[in-house]
């Protein structure tokens, strides 16, 4: 028994150094005091996590990002809610089909989404790249939406909504004052894996990428190509930090865990 | 009437554009034809490219379901007070961005890397092996990639397997490797095929990896269509890829079901 | 604040047509884009009482973008490899310059004036190429030893598709004995030492970067890159090679129907002026076309400078490279990537 416990750690511990030890190499190749990129590195300075704040171009790009995650999530949401609600509570004529749409884009490798916008959206309708973004990251995010507010909609018993419009509500009023408070954890943990999706997010945003617009992963990898310098390094790291704790915060709030 | 905002934004500003790119392929010079896949595979690159990407995502796939097999029983069998930390430890590279660590594995992989420092410091080699720009390389940065998918897609599928199921096994006389194929694999064949759909689609459609780690010595399909696209405006080849990438991707969720069901 | 900037982002966005205020957007090369912001956009922007917006990336991507685009022009002003503009010139892409719009015209070497023909594009750069080498690990004294056993394993070559790849091919066949105009004999020498080559890049920056890991020992460079080189903590030298320097001149174009062709030329003018290219010739970055631009020994020590040294570069004819360019990308795809 002894043995196998001890077997088992080995594995493990041999799992996680591969999933983890990456990481932890970035951390610190970030916090070299040297000019270039080593681990381990060339003494130990913070100059690196500074200097990430004062390259204009990411912080541009990071603006970006953020928005994007933000309102395309938001988009996604809005336009997801209703749709997980109306195939999870009524049997519509098509709604297999609805569902293949909506959870196409899972389906449908990134940078052929983002080439397809470029090519027939920003190209000949004259959208800017801005918008198109926007569009693919929604169109990204919407099947997780959808996926996640559907399993929290199972757990939840329809007669209470039901009880809600006998009681003299109407089903939009139900909606908004049963239903959606009890899927509240749902809504907030599809946000949050949207939100994380999409800031990370490279294939689609590689061809939708303009004069001044890139997204921050973008902006990343044209970085690395022309300065070999920490400074990438660094910004993964704080980048990933923040993920991290979006995501620590969620399951300690809400159980995160629970809905993906 | 709900559904439908959600449906009709997929389809126009989704659906539509990536159909109308899959059929790119198929006319040419105004009229209907297959010229363009033809064309495609004649050129000897591309078909090294389409071998090598299918080569890499069933290494990937494979490799990932062992130590995923092997991971997932472990973790299965922790007491439940760990097991929830070092299942997070497993979920948290997913919350990571891919150029992060993907960039990871230059400073771990370069002539004066640590993998490199080791082997020349344990005297396997004189001199440093060339190992960025491989398909080893790749291999490993995609590894890391989506490992995750696939332990995770095993761990909730192994939480099924009853309990007393393996130790009344292994009473009866069973040996591990019984055990292994007449009771884990048959109750877990589920999470088999979503993990090794996840991890074989997202093997193929990772840009990144290639980019930093194989470079322009070992393209995938991925790259092959940036490239095609950035360089030269081959539309036809980028939407030939495009097709193949899906037709991919569907291909090996219905081979892992056919064989997840031939099985039993 | 960033919700606002965010919601007034995607606003203009759906409004594009409705632009006002005056912007040229312009594409150039990633190198040193903090010492040309210094040295040319910012003090352009005082000028011009506009808002300049620049892309980056390399020559052949930037001329496959202005093709994709040619409908609705975003980029209004580019600096591409004279090949790459030559070729959006035969395709009817970009637009004439009168050297009456440019005041800077008289003073650029007879080279730089019409480099392409028909007025369609002018050289604001001269540039060498040759081999960027590790002093303490390896001799390198002709363009050949870039296939020699003693940097196999460790060299790094230019893609066929940028512009560095067809001149180091003709150097390459030149070295052994050719005429530099043939170039199949030399992809398929390559082609049976591509496992001696570490990768083929296609953006000169990504050498720095390469050379700094220790991964590349050797690797044909434009002069234009040389400043990241040289401040590297390694022993890194310009090789003086016995077949002389291959050389180029990037050039300025303007797309055609851009909407904003006073703003590029004027832009272009700024750019070819004693003033800044004297700027740039200092801050070592780019050589200067403007014969007036005068710079002491030491700064002139790493540019591509003067007469004498630009007549002396082994340059390809860009006709040459486009007549011939799909057919080398055909064989190097066969022989070489595999």
């Amino acid at each position: 028994m002894q043995f196998r416990n001890l077997g088992s750690w080995l594995i493990l511990g041999a799992t996680l150094t591969f999933l983890i030890g990456p990481f932890i190499i970035i951390i610190f190749a970030g916090a070299s005091a040297g000019n270039s990129l080593a681990f381990p590195p060339e003494g130990l300075s913070l100059k690196w996590y500074l200097k990430v704040f004062t390259v204009e171009s990411f912080r541009a790009s990071f603006v970006l990002s953020m928005g994007l995650a933000i309102f395309g999530t938001l988009a996604a949401l809005v336009l997801g809610v209703p749709a997980a609600y109306a195939l999870n509570r009524y049997k519509l004529p098509g709604d297999e089909m609805i569902r293949t749409i909506v959870a196409a884009p899972i389906i449908v490798p990134g940078i052929i989404v983002g080439l397809a916008l470029l090519r027939y959206l920003v190209v000949p309708l004259n959208f800017t790249v801005t918008v198109a973004l926007f569009f693919a990251h929604t169109a990204l995010i919407l099947p997780y939406a959808v996926r996640v507010v559907s399993s929290s909609l199972n757990n939840l018993r329809s007669d209470m909504e039901e009880a809600a419009v006998l009681l003299g509500c109407s089903r939009v009023q139900a909606f908004f004052k049963v239903v959606l408070p009890n899927i509240r954890g749902g809504v907030l943990s599809a946000f949050i894996l949207g939100f994380v999706t999409s800031f990370n997010q490279v294939p689609v945003s590689l061809f939708l990428s303009g004069p001044g617009v890139r997204t921050l992963p973008i902006d990343m990898l044209s970085y690395m190509e022309i300065t070999y310098d920490p400074s990438v390094a660094a910004l993964s790291a704080l980048l990933a930090f923040m993920s991290v704790a979006i995501v620590f915060a969620a399951e300690r709030l809400l159980g995160f865990s629970r809905y993906v | 009437m709900l559904a439908l905002p959600a449906a009709v934004f997929a389809c126009l500003l989704f659906l539509v554009p990536v159909m109308i790119l899959l059929s790119e392929a198929f006319r040419m010079d105004g009229s209907w034809s297959l010229q363009g896949y033809v064309d495609f595979f004649a050129k000897p690159l591309n078909r090294t490219v389409f071998l090598r990407t299918l080569k890499l995502g069933v290494l990937v796939a494979g490799t990932a379901a062992i130590i995923g097999y092997a991971a997932a029983f472990c973790i299965v069998n922790l007491p439940a007070r760990t097991r929830g930390g070092v299942f997070g430890l497993v979920v948290l590279p997913l919350m990571i961005s891919p150029v992060a660590r993907t960039y990871a594995w230059i400073v771990i992989l370069g002539r004066t890397g640590i993998v490199n420092n080791a082997i020349v410091g344990l005297g396997l080699s004189d001199t440093p092996v060339r190992l960025l720009f491989t398909e080893t390389a790749v291999f490993l940065g995609l590894l890391q990639l989506f490992l995750p998918l696939m332990i995770i897609s095993l761990v909730s599928a192994m939480e099924n397997i009853p309990r007393d199921a393996i130790p009344a096994a292994r009473v009866l006389g069973a040996s591990w490797v019984q055990v292994f194929f007449r009771i884990i694999l048959p109750l877990t064949k589920e999470g088999l095929v979503v993990g090794g759909t996840l991890v074989f689609t997202g093997a193929l459609t990772a840009y990144i990896t290639p980019a930093i780690l194989g470079g322009s010595k070992v393209l995938m399909l991925e790259t092959l269509l940036y490239q095609r696209v950035n360089v030269a405006n081959d539309f036809v080849s980028a939407s030939v890829i495009a097709m193949i990438l899906i037709v991919m991707s569907f291909s090996a969720n219905l081979v892992l079901k056919r064989l997840a069901s031939a099985r039993t | 604040m960033k919700t606002v900037a965010f919601a007034a982002l995607l606003g203009c966005g759906l409004a594009s047509a409705a632009h006002a205020e005056k912007t040229l957007t312009i594409s150039v090369y990633a190198f040193a884009q903090d010492e040309y912001k210094q040295a040319l956009y910012d003090p352009f922007e005082e000028i011009c009482d506009c808002t300049l917006v620049v892309e980056t990336g390399n020559s052949v991507e930037r001329m496959a973008k202005i093709e994709a685009n040619a409908a609705q022009p975003v980029i209004d002003m580019a600096v591409l490899s004279t090949q790459d503009a030559l070729s959006l010139a035969d395709k009817g892409l970009i637009a004439p310059l009168d050297p009456a719009d440019l005041s800077s015209y008289d003073k650029l070497y007879p080279a730089a004036q019409d480099p392409i023909g028909n007025h369609m594009a002018v050289g604001y750069t001269f540039y060498a190429s040759s081999i960027v080498y590790r002093t303490d690990l390896v001799d390198i004294d002709s363009w050949g030893d870039l296939l020699g056993q003693d940097v196999a394993g460790r060299v790094a070559l230019p893609n066929i598709t940028g512009t560095q790849g067809p001149l180091t091919l003709m150097m390459l066949d030149k070295a052994a004995g050719g005429t530099g105009t043939d170039l199949s004999d030399t992809i398929s020498t390559i082609g049976e030492h591509a496992d001696d080559v570490v990768t083929f890049y296609s953006r000169s920056s990504e050498l720095v970067q390469l050379m700094n890991q220790q991964e590349v020992i050797a690797a044909p460079v434009g002069r234009f890159a040389w400043s990241r080189f040289k401040d590297s903590h390694l022993p890194l030298a310009w090789a003086d090679l016995a077949e002389g320097q291959a050389g180029g001149m990037n050039v300025m174009v303007m797309t055609k129907d851009n909407g904003h062709e006073d703003l590029a030329l004027q832009f272009m003018d700024y750019w070819l002026s004693t003033e800044v290219q004297t700027r740039i010739a200092q801050a070592m970055i780019d050589s200067p076309a403007n014969k007036e631009v005068t710079v002491s020994d030491a700064v002139a020590e790493n540019l591509t400078y003067g007469a004498d040294v630009i007549n002396a570069l082994n340059i390809m004819p860009a006709r040459s490279v486009i007549d011939n360019r799909e057919a080398w990308v055909e064989q190097w795809n066969t022989q070489v990537i595999r």
